[in-house]
């Protein structure tokens, strides 16, 4: 009873909010991309067939932009199948999942500091540390283990090219 | 026949025999892995095998395609935990029956299920992909359009919760496409002065952040998820008599998942679904479903093999992927310097008939597999995942980085996963943006082309009668929850 009276009635009711939310993102995503291809450089009709490079993308965003509009409202007839959009977010993303993304970022921001071994050496150090593993008979042959196999098998025996980054530093 | 000795002469080496029992090997493996996926292991396998003979390379991704979608079911029926999502209906009476103490008869079943459906649908493959690359030869720019539009309509009825978002996903996968210099004009587009950008975004850091990295993201969040696991000590065949009991519900789910395959987009996933549903509207024993029935165990799993195998047709014959594992293939043929379609069946017939053997060796191979590793498979899927999932992550960082050896790819990368994690928590999928960016240049290329053979004139392109065809398909599609919805009321 106390939901339905807390019911969002009218436009509410019709408009999914965290759809509507989507929905302008992708908006003022397409407005932008739109405008940047107002800024493709000018070819002359002859030597393009009259198809402008900036027609295709065009035609895309139109599309997409009038598929996005019905984002918002979407939800109802996805109600009527019996499928619930919000399901997969009704709870807010887990701080360890924001965590791994920052940490990841880092990593890969440092990596060419750090040079391919040491950023494998830290990606199998920080991410199962950070995730709650605390068994060292586990952690150590891990550490210490998959690394090596994956310098070994890569860097030596399938001969991708490892930037040394800081071991290089370190040896002259 | 010529050909197919010639391409079976290309199977024989033994690195290559090796190459393709060990994509059947990672590829059960990954199967069990739930969270691990074909789509995943393919992208990550792509920067690997770019230096190997393309016949190897696409032999070993073939084989892994095929076993990994028999390896979800090793997990489905030992964990309940599907390992990969064409083994979902798999579960549902194959895990009663592992309950029920016959874990070894219920894994016996889903492997000759898997294998009969797999060859069914080979042996269709071997037919249909010629005879369609043969019709497809008379296409024209304007109905390679056409048959581009109806395989982006398809991705609406991709797995996922919304056809709208499946588009959408769709279309900007081809929106991404357009990255770099037009090919005709030779103007930039959308690269926003940064040099990488020129040359487009490379496939395979998209590929590998949409489909690992953001499984990663999602992993994240269920670390200390714990699973039950049924003992299982071997994998135990079904007898002939068994099998003849159950020889029309597996005939009739190879033919549902082969003609399922072969639509573009719809995948296993879809196959084995409705196998499910067949199998238990035809069973005499419906009672009996969900609760360890046989027929609930091989009509998904004859189906979800058999959709593999129907994918690859559209895949070689068309240029058109079947389902995200052939886009994923198909992106491969492409960067190993094919041209996926019509010719290439034409032109080098006996590449086409290795992938063939490749695909049969593979079927062959996971029972074989299945029949011995079964308990060892059951295992891997208690590997900590708080150790697997940087293992993920460190292949995929070396295989974006070494594809082009650039750390734009590696952001790239990252960006893709940071993405695809976010589009999956709002129910847009990443198998169809995939597939938009795979079909993109192919959509742009015969776009622009039929353009400036019919002077500008749109209307023009509907006097070609296959062009109508896959437009009024290309409706059809569209409009299918519509019309199935008026049908089933009445």
């Amino acid at each position: 009873m106390k939901n339905q009276k807390n019911a969002p009635k009218g436009l509410g009711a019709l408009l999914n909010k965290n759809d509507t939310i989507i929905a302008i993102l992708l908006t003022l995503i397409i407005a932008f991309l739109w405008f940047e291809t107002t800024k493709f450089e000018k070819v002359p009709a002859l030597f393009s067939n009259n198809i402008p490079p900036e027609m295709f993308p065009q035609i895309l965003l139109i599309i997409i932009l009038g598929m996005v509009l019905i984002i918002p409202f979407e939800h109802i007839f996805l109600k009527r199948n019996g499928k619930n959009i919000d399901s997969s977010r009704k709870t807010r993303v887990a701080n360890s999942t924001i965590g791994t993304m920052m940490i990841l970022s880092i990593i890969i921001a440092s990596s060419q500091i750090l040079g391919a071994a040491l950023t494998i050496i830290a990606v199998s150090i920080l991410l199962p540390i950070y995730w709650g593993e605390r068994r060292l008979k586990v952690l150590i042959p891990y550490v210490v283990g998959f690394p090596l196999f994956v310098i070994v098998l890569f860097n030596i025996i399938l001969g991708v090219h490892f930037e040394p980054g800081l071991l290089d530093l370190i040896k002259s | 026949m010529e050909d197919i000795v010639k391409g079976i002469g290309l199977l024989l080496e033994f690195q290559n025999i090796l190459l393709i029992l060990s994509g059947v090997l990672i590829g059960v493996l990954v199967g069990a892995l739930p969270g691990l996926s074909s789509p995943m292991a393919i992208a990550l396998l792509i920067p690997f095998t770019i230096s190997l003979d393309p016949v190897a390379a696409i032999a070993m991704m073939a084989a892994l395609y095929c076993a990994g979608t028999f390896g979800g079911s090793i997990t489905a029926i030992l964990i309940n935990a599907p390992g990969a999502p064409p083994a979902v209906a798999t579960a549902l009476d194959g895990y009663p029956m592992a309950k029920n103490g016959e874990p070894g008869r219920a894994l016996g079943l889903a492997a000759v299920s898997s294998v009969f459906g797999g060859v069914f649908s080979l042996i269709v493959f071997i037919f249909a992909a010629p005879l369609l690359a043969k019709l497809a030869l008379e296409f024209g720019p304007a109905e390679y359009f056409g048959l581009a539009v109806f395989a982006l309509s398809m991705l609406a009825s991709m797995s996922g919760k919304s056809s709208l978002r499946n588009l959408i996903s769709g279309l900007v996968g081809v929106l991404i496409g357009t990255i770099g210099i037009h090919l005709t004009t030779g103007v930039e587009r959308f690269t926003f002065d940064i040099p990488d950008l020129e040359e487009g975004i490379h496939f395979v850091p998209v590929l590998i952040g949409l489909f690992a990295v953001s499984e990663l993201f999602k992993q994240s969040e269920k670390l200390n998820a714990v699973v039950e696991r049924i003992q299982a000590k071997a994998l135990r065949l079904p007898s002939l008599l068994e099998l003849k009991k159950l020889k029309y519900t597996i005939l009739r789910s190879s033919g549902i998942g082969t003609f399922i395959g072969i639509l573009p987009a719809e995948g296993s996933t879809v196959a084995a679904i409705i196998g499910y549903n067949e199998a238990r509207r035809w069973s005499k024993e419906k009672d009996k479903f969900g609760k360890g029935s046989p027929e609930g165990i091989v009509g998904p799993e004859a189906a979800n093999n058999a959709a593999a195998g129907g994918a690859m047709v559209p895949t070689l014959a068309l240029g058109i992927p079947g389902s995200g594992s052939t886009a994923l293939i198909l992106a491969a043929l492409i960067m190993h310097g094919f041209r996926p379609g019509p010719y290439l069946i034409s032109e080098t017939p006996e590449f086409v008939y290795a992938i063939f053997g490749a695909m049969l060796i593979a079927n062959l191979g996971f029972l074989f597999i299945g029949l011995v590793g079964a308990k060892f498979f059951s295992l891997v899927a208690f590997i900590p995942k708080k150790l697997l999932w940087p293992a993920v992550f460190i292949f995929s960082m070396i295989g974006s980085y070494s594809f082009a050896s650039s750390m734009f790819d590696v952001w790239v990368m990252l960006a893709a996963g940071l993405v695809g994690y976010f589009m999956d928590r709002h129910g847009f999928s990443a198998a169809p943006l995939v597939m938009g960016l795979i079909l993109g240049k192919l959509v742009e290329e015969s776009f622009s082309q039929s353009m400036i053979i019919h002077d500008n004139n749109f209307f023009a392109l509907l006097e070609s009668p296959v062009v109508l065809l896959f437009f009024v398909l290309t409706f059809l599609s569209l409009s299918s929850p519509f019309w199935t919805k008026f049908f089933s009321k009445k």
